[in-house]
């Protein structure tokens, strides 16, 4: 008995040390995480949507969630270009998050891949930036499309997949199709014609 | 054994990879690629030696019984640590390594050298036992990704190497590619050690 007691004494000071560091580490690293994961985003939303002023991306929210992303012209917010999203879909071996941007019209304007975690080597490769090229030549197929042209070469659309990874293409074509459909509906449709912007 | 020793077993004559065939999964995951390695080797390293340190220090205090969780809970602090300090300060490596920075946790290499050596040894060879497997490791992860990420990718380092002329052979930069390397390695070490012996 005496030596349970001793065991589960010695065993409570060592997990209570442990949480102790533990909770000094993460007070450093935590607010350093939120941003680098705010960083991603605030560089993902300009790549998506290049027209808009930085200081005029807004979040639309529903609920507490954010929906989607209004892109402003002018740093008063007025001069509308675009909207942008996150895509998320079931990639190979990872959920895949593509940050998508789109004009009032409903044409894809820019997209950044915000999280994969695919086989190295064949389903990252829809983040692969050729030698000499400066982004990633499967995302940049997606500038200038809309949403019923997205599918990958194998469903008889016109986005090629990247050799050996087609569940991966399929997963980026096909959220980002889907979620380019449920922010039309949010939007009760996309503008006919593209707002005239002076810039 | 002399201190020197305590280092230099893990690089060739112990190495926890070709040697002692421990932690062969990480090994098979994260060599495709030499980032991948040099950032996973350091992070093991890191965790290695810390947790020998620690686990040779209370060596004297920790009941028999209960080593193993005393351990348990010494190496997934330090692992947590290298995570969290990973995600805060180098994101990108964080996002490559993935789910195997948590899996550290339960790499047999880190635990066995704590139950085989640490829970037995100074704090000094602890520390140098510590670092030759690290780097011992690290260099095996090193050696495969090499051979792995040439032949599967064209690429060292992230780079191209061989051009656009090169039809990377897919299959090295694939699990079986790694056991293919690994086993062809362990086979030239073995008739290295013979030829030697002889």
């Amino acid at each position: 008995m005496k030596d349970v007691l001793r065991m589960a004494w010695i065993l409570g000071v060592v997990t209570v040390l442990a949480a102790a560091v533990l909770g000094a580490v993460n007070h450093v690293a935590k607010p350093r995480i939120e941003e680098q994961r705010r960083l991603a985003l605030e560089q993902a939303l300009l790549s998506a949507l290049p027209k808009a002023d930085p200081r005029a991306i807004v979040p639309v929210y529903e609920g507490d969630e954010i929906v989607y992303y209004k892109g402003y012209a002018q740093p008063d917010t007025t001069g509308l270009v675009g909207y942008a999203f996150v895509a998320r879909g079931a990639g190979y071996s990872s959920e895949i998050e593509t940050l998508v941007g789109v004009d009032t019209t409903g044409q894809i304007i820019g997209l950044k891949i915000l999280r994969e975690v695919e086989t190295p080597g064949l389903g990252t490769k829809i983040e692969e930036v050729r030698y000499g090229e400066k982004d990633p030549w499967f995302q940049r197929q997606f500038i200038g499309k809309r949403a019923r042209q997205l599918a990958v070469d194998k469903d008889g659309g016109e986005i090629v997949s990247v050799t050996g990874a087609t569940i991966s293409s399929r997963a980026v074509t096909n959220s980002i199709r889907k979620g380019l459909e449920e922010l039309e509906k949010r939007l009760g449709g996309f503008s006919k014609t593209a707002q005239q912007v002076s810039d | 054994m002399s201190v020197g020793k305590e280092f230099t077993k893990g690089l060739y004559a112990e190495n926890p990879v070709f040697k002692q065939a421990l932690g062969l999964c990480p090994t098979l995951a994260v060599s495709n690629s030499v980032r991948n390695a040099v950032g996973m080797g350091l992070a093991m390293t890191f965790v290695l030696v810390l947790s020998n340190i620690i686990v040779s220090l209370i060596r004297r205090f920790v009941p028999r019984k209960i080593r193993i969780p005393i351990y348990i809970v010494v190496i997934a602090t330090f692992v947590t640590i290298v995570d969290l300090v990973m995600a805060g300060f180098a994101p990108d490596l964080h996002k490559a390594l993935g789910i195997f920075v948590p899996l550290i946790v339960v790499n047999c290499i880190i635990l066995g050298r704590a139950e085989a050596f640490a829970g037995r040894n100074s704090v000094f060879r602890s520390l140098l036992d510590g670092l030759g497997m690290g780097f011992g490791f690290s260099l095996a992860l090193f050696v495969l990704a090499f051979i792995r990420e040439i032949l599967g990718d064209g690429r060292l380092y992230g780079f191209p190497l061989l051009g656009p002329g090169f039809e990377p052979m897919l299959i090295m930069i694939l699990p079986p590619g790694a056991f293919l390397t690994i086993g062809l390695l362990m086979g030239l070490m073995n008739w290295l050690d013979k030829r030697r012996c002889s």
